[in-house]
């Protein structure tokens, strides 16, 4: 049974003001804000995240509904990309670019560390990479991803927008090896 | 260095809450305090940028259905003009294809599904298509009737799409009694089979 009584709980008065102009912006009383940002915590750590992590990984839910993404079954995906890769590669490649490019600058807009949202995302929304990893040192950047089950166009397409997403956050490639379901690429600041 | 000092106000929150919060602050030992202010301050920040935290959890198991589903998330953008050169290449190969999925993932859905598979396929659909406008799913008497608005949907994606519904309606037990596909726009009626 869900207690109604009511505790006090201490809160910086900067964020009370702030939480007052959000709850006022929506439409609802502080007191129901309080609750259900409470309760959104909690329901965030029963999934297995921290407040901080599952903060950005909803927001990365909802940036790439705005960015335009979209559901499609993957076997679809591999077919169209099949056959697009067949008769336009070049162009097909430029447009997977150009959209990694927006995603990246995006990104950049939206989040204070746009690779590790970037990161949330493909492994959130890319079941099907096995494998992706980031390491950061310095102003370079190692990117890597593997997948079983990536074709060998899927696998290009994906270079090029992951290059995008990094060119469009403001990185340059310094390498890049790929072949199918494996990407290796550094980038430099 | 001088400490500018946080003034701190207090607020009633619902005791359950505040008390599962408290362990949680005592397990990671640290303060209510401080948690409670991470937990507004993310819930803060988010709306500024636009997101609202609440709406996006509620979206958080289409991500988990999708992957079960075998559907991934691409820029609508780029599979339209993929599937434009699919289906100017190869047609026919391009339908049977979208066809084919739309039995597969029904046939998934009635294996998986053991109350109501088409009711949970209609969920699905409806949920994966959060880019298409308008999705009117309407059943009555062993009929069913569907009808997408889409206006950036290209007429060959619209032929595609309509083909894929078109697939898991004939494994759910329906045949297409009328079919409108244009720039934009799907209506589909179908019937039970057995009428």
């Amino acid at each position: 049974m869900i207690s109604k009584s009511k505790k006090l709980v201490y809160v910086s008065e900067d964020l009370i003001n702030e939480a007052i102009e959000v709850a006022r912006r929506d439409g609802k009383s502080l007191g129901a804000f309080v609750e259900e940002s409470l309760k959104l915590a909690l329901s965030a750590r029963r999934t297995g995240y921290n407040p901080k992590e599952a903060s950005d990984l909803l927001k990365v839910i909802r940036v790439n509904r705005t960015l335009g993404g979209a559901y499609i079954p993957m076997d679809i995906l591999n077919h169209l990309f099949k056959a697009a890769y067949k008769n336009k590669p070049k162009k097909i490649g430029e447009k997977w670019y150009e959209s990694g490019m927006l995603h990246g600058k995006y990104l950049k807009e939206k989040f204070e560390d746009p690779i590790q949202a970037f990161k949330t995302f493909l492994e959130v929304a890319r079941w099907d990479l096995n494998e992706v990893e980031v390491q950061k040192d310095g102003d370079t950047i190692k990117f890597r991803c593997f997948s079983t089950i990536l074709t060998e166009e899927g696998t290009d397409m994906l270079l090029k927008y992951v290059e995008g997403v990094f060119h469009g956050i403001g990185y340059k490639t310094i390498r890049n090896d790929h072949m199918k379901g494996m990407i290796i690429l550094e980038f430099k600041h | 260095m001088t400490l500018k000092a946080i003034k701190r106000k207090t607020l009633f929150a619902r005791e359950d809450l505040v008390n599962r919060l408290l362990s949680i602050a005592k397990e990671q030992g640290r303060s209510l305090y401080g948690l409670v202010n991470e937990i507004f301050e993310l819930v803060i920040r988010a709306e500024d940028q636009g997101v609202n935290l609440q709406k996006a959890f509620e979206e958080r198991w289409i991500l988990k259905k999708a992957r079960k589903d075998g559907f991934i998330l691409v820029p609508e953008g780029l599979w339209y003009e993929m599937a434009e050169i699919a289906y100017q290449n190869s047609k026919d190969k391009a339908l049977k294809r979208w066809f084919e999925t739309g039995v597969w993932l029904a046939k998934r859905y009635m294996e998986v599904e053991s109350e109501e598979p088409l009711e949970a396929f209609k969920r699905s659909l409806k949920a994966y298509s959060w880019n298409i406008a308008e999705m009117v799913i309407e059943e009555e008497n062993e009929k069913i009737s569907i009808r997408i608005i889409s206006p950036r949907m290209p007429e060959t994606y619209a032929n595609l799409y309509s083909t894929f519904i078109e697939g898991a309606l004939n494994t759910f037990g329906y045949k297409i009694a009328k079919k409108e596909v244009s720039f934009g726009n799907i209506r589909i009626e179908a019937v039970g089979k057995e009428n």
